[in-house]
């Protein structure tokens, strides 16, 4: 069996995690391929700010850290903030695999440009952030939302009728009025609305979860992982610490209820 | 009396404070200004890889986070790495200056292209990042190194005859490649700007001081960074934050 480890990149019940769970059923996957799904243990309530960045980093490399003596083979985000990643790959040597870098790339091959679909304009700063460190601002035709406050722990369960118009019609201005050759779902907590996105929409529609469970197979299959030299390793790798700044933040964090947005 | 404060990015001693405080006296400042030197909670040991950034951030925003409320007038990062500058801007309305985006903006107002001189190999690939992230790579003529270890708390004090020539040459093969500013690519090499300013036909820009000038300057415009760029978290979460340095000091007990 090869296993992938996806980290989850909010707390959350068991019912919750199933919504990121369901993600698998969009790809198939090699039978002797198995994904398991880790949430971090304290998070920002959202990912809309430079704080809530530099807080995720290093919750999801908190979380990520023991991947590889846990016996797993690769790791996947599910964000599309591509978090953690460059710190983990700094200190793992199985494939970790970011849905956004992964997004982008994938993107290209099947267009010339691709544009970006999102929930709400508060995640703009996330998309921009990988496109200039991947020096890829260029092929992105434009960023729309649909200007609805996301819920990452249930999705977009119940709000379908509602929201999948929105979606769609927000995509067709990406298309004939941006020139967008492929739609980049923005964020992993989107998939549910990709099956129908990809019947409506006359271009590909990636879905970034998915994408990355298979990127990463593909990682494992051809023996291929990051390069050492984009990613080096720290002189002083300070595990203790990290596992005991997030520690502390779980306690810090215990009892409290996830704050309201509205 | 305006007050800024500068974090010190590493935990280190007085008399490495002390070393990086000297820093002041390459600028002439204003006399109605003071700058405070304050050294991080805890932190990573080196700084060449994604791990040490991820660490250095938390622990450079987490000793800037309440300047505001002890009332400075400004923050000052003492790091090119820029590290804690973005999650300070998104929480801070007082403005927070940073050596890296700084001096490669300021280089282009003096040349059209620059040089980073780092202090190893190591080092390279945070510049190649920084230089992306800011949309900078195509001013970018040269990044080079004169490969030596960085001290964080001695800097290069006592080892200038044999350091201060290898960055010389570095400097000269940049400018072979088309470098008309040299960006020294880090505040701990501010010992050697006197010496290759002297040496060198094109500027040499001291990361640190020119900070401390450009804090001058905004507070001098009341000017701070733009909230469209930085914006504030929806949920701040500083308590979090503190808790997570304690328990990071707490490991560097044991």
């Amino acid at each position: 069996m090869r296993k992938i480890l996806v980290l989850v990149p909010f707390p959350m019940t068991d019912e919750e995690l199933a919504n990121r769970q369901a993600q698998s059923k969009a790809v198939d996957l090699a039978p002797d391929i198995e994904l398991h799904y880790r949430p971090v243990k304290a998070a920002p309530r959202t990912y809309t700010s430079q704080q809530d960045y530099v807080l995720a980093d290093v919750v999801l490399l908190e979380a990520g850290r023991s991947a590889q003596e846990d016996g797993f083979d690769a790791v996947c985000i599910d964000t599309v903030s591509d978090s953690g990643v460059a710190a983990l790959r700094s200190v793992l040597d199985i494939p970790v695999i970011g849905p956004g870098r992964t997004m982008y790339a994938t993107a290209i091959t099947l267009g010339e440009k691709f544009s970006m679909l999102a929930m709400w304009k508060d995640w703009f700063g996330l998309y921009t952030k990988v496109h200039k460190d991947m020096g890829l601002s260029h092929k992105c035709a434009s960023m729309r939302a649909i200007d609805v406050t996301p819920d990452n722990r249930n999705l977009l369960g119940g709000k379908e009728e509602k929201i999948f118009p929105l979606l769609r019609d927000a995509a067709m201005k990406c298309i004939e009025e941006d020139g967008a050759d492929v739609i980049c779902l923005g964020s992993t907590t989107m998939h549910q609305s990709a099956e129908f996105l990809a019947k409506n929409l006359p271009v590909p529609v990636i879905n970034p979860g998915p994408l990355s469970y298979k990127m990463a197979e593909l990682a494992m299959t051809m023996r291929l992982s990051q390069s050492r030299t984009a990613y080096p390793r720290p002189k002083v790798d300070k595990r203790g610490m990290l596992h005991a700044m997030v520690d502390a933040a779980a306690v810090e964090q215990a009892g409290k209820p996830v704050e309201k947005l509205d | 009396m305006k007050k800024a404060l500068v974090i010190v990015p590493f935990a280190l001693d007085d008399a490495g404070v002390a070393n990086r405080k000297a820093q002041t006296k390459a600028v002439k400042l204003g006399p109605d200004i003071e700058f405070d030197f304050r050294p991080v909670t805890a932190g990573p040991t080196s700084f060449m890889s994604a791990h040490d950034w991820a660490l250095m951030e938390m622990a450079i925003w987490e000793a800037g986070m309440t300047a505001q409320d002890e009332g400075y007038d400004a923050v000052v990062i003492d790091t090119m790495s820029d590290s804690g500058m973005a999650p300070l801007r998104s929480m801070l309305d007082i403005p927070v200056v940073s050596p890296g985006r700084a001096s490669m903006l300021f280089a282009l107002m003096l040349g059209n292209r620059f040089g980073i001189l780092a202090q190893w190999d190591k080092a390279l690939t945070r510049y190649k990042k920084a230089t992306a992230e800011y949309g900078l790579a195509d001013q970018c003529a040269a990044v080079d190194h004169f490969d030596e270890p960085p001290d964080f708390a001695n800097l290069l004090g006592g080892k200038e005859d044999k350091v201060f020539p290898k960055m010389k040459a570095a400097c000269e093969r940049m400018m072979d490649k088309g470098a008309e500013v040299i960006c020294l690519g880090s505040t701990t090499m501010h010992q050697a700007a006197q010496f290759l300013a002297k040496e060198l036909p094109i500027p040499v820009i001291n990361p640190g001081p020119l900070t401390y000038k450009l804090v001058e300057t905004m507070l001098g415009l009341d000017l701070s960074h733009s909230k469209a760029a930085f914006p504030a978290p929806l949920v701040p979460k500083p308590e979090m934050v503190h808790a997570m340095l304690q328990a990071a000091k707490a490991t560097e007990k044991k």
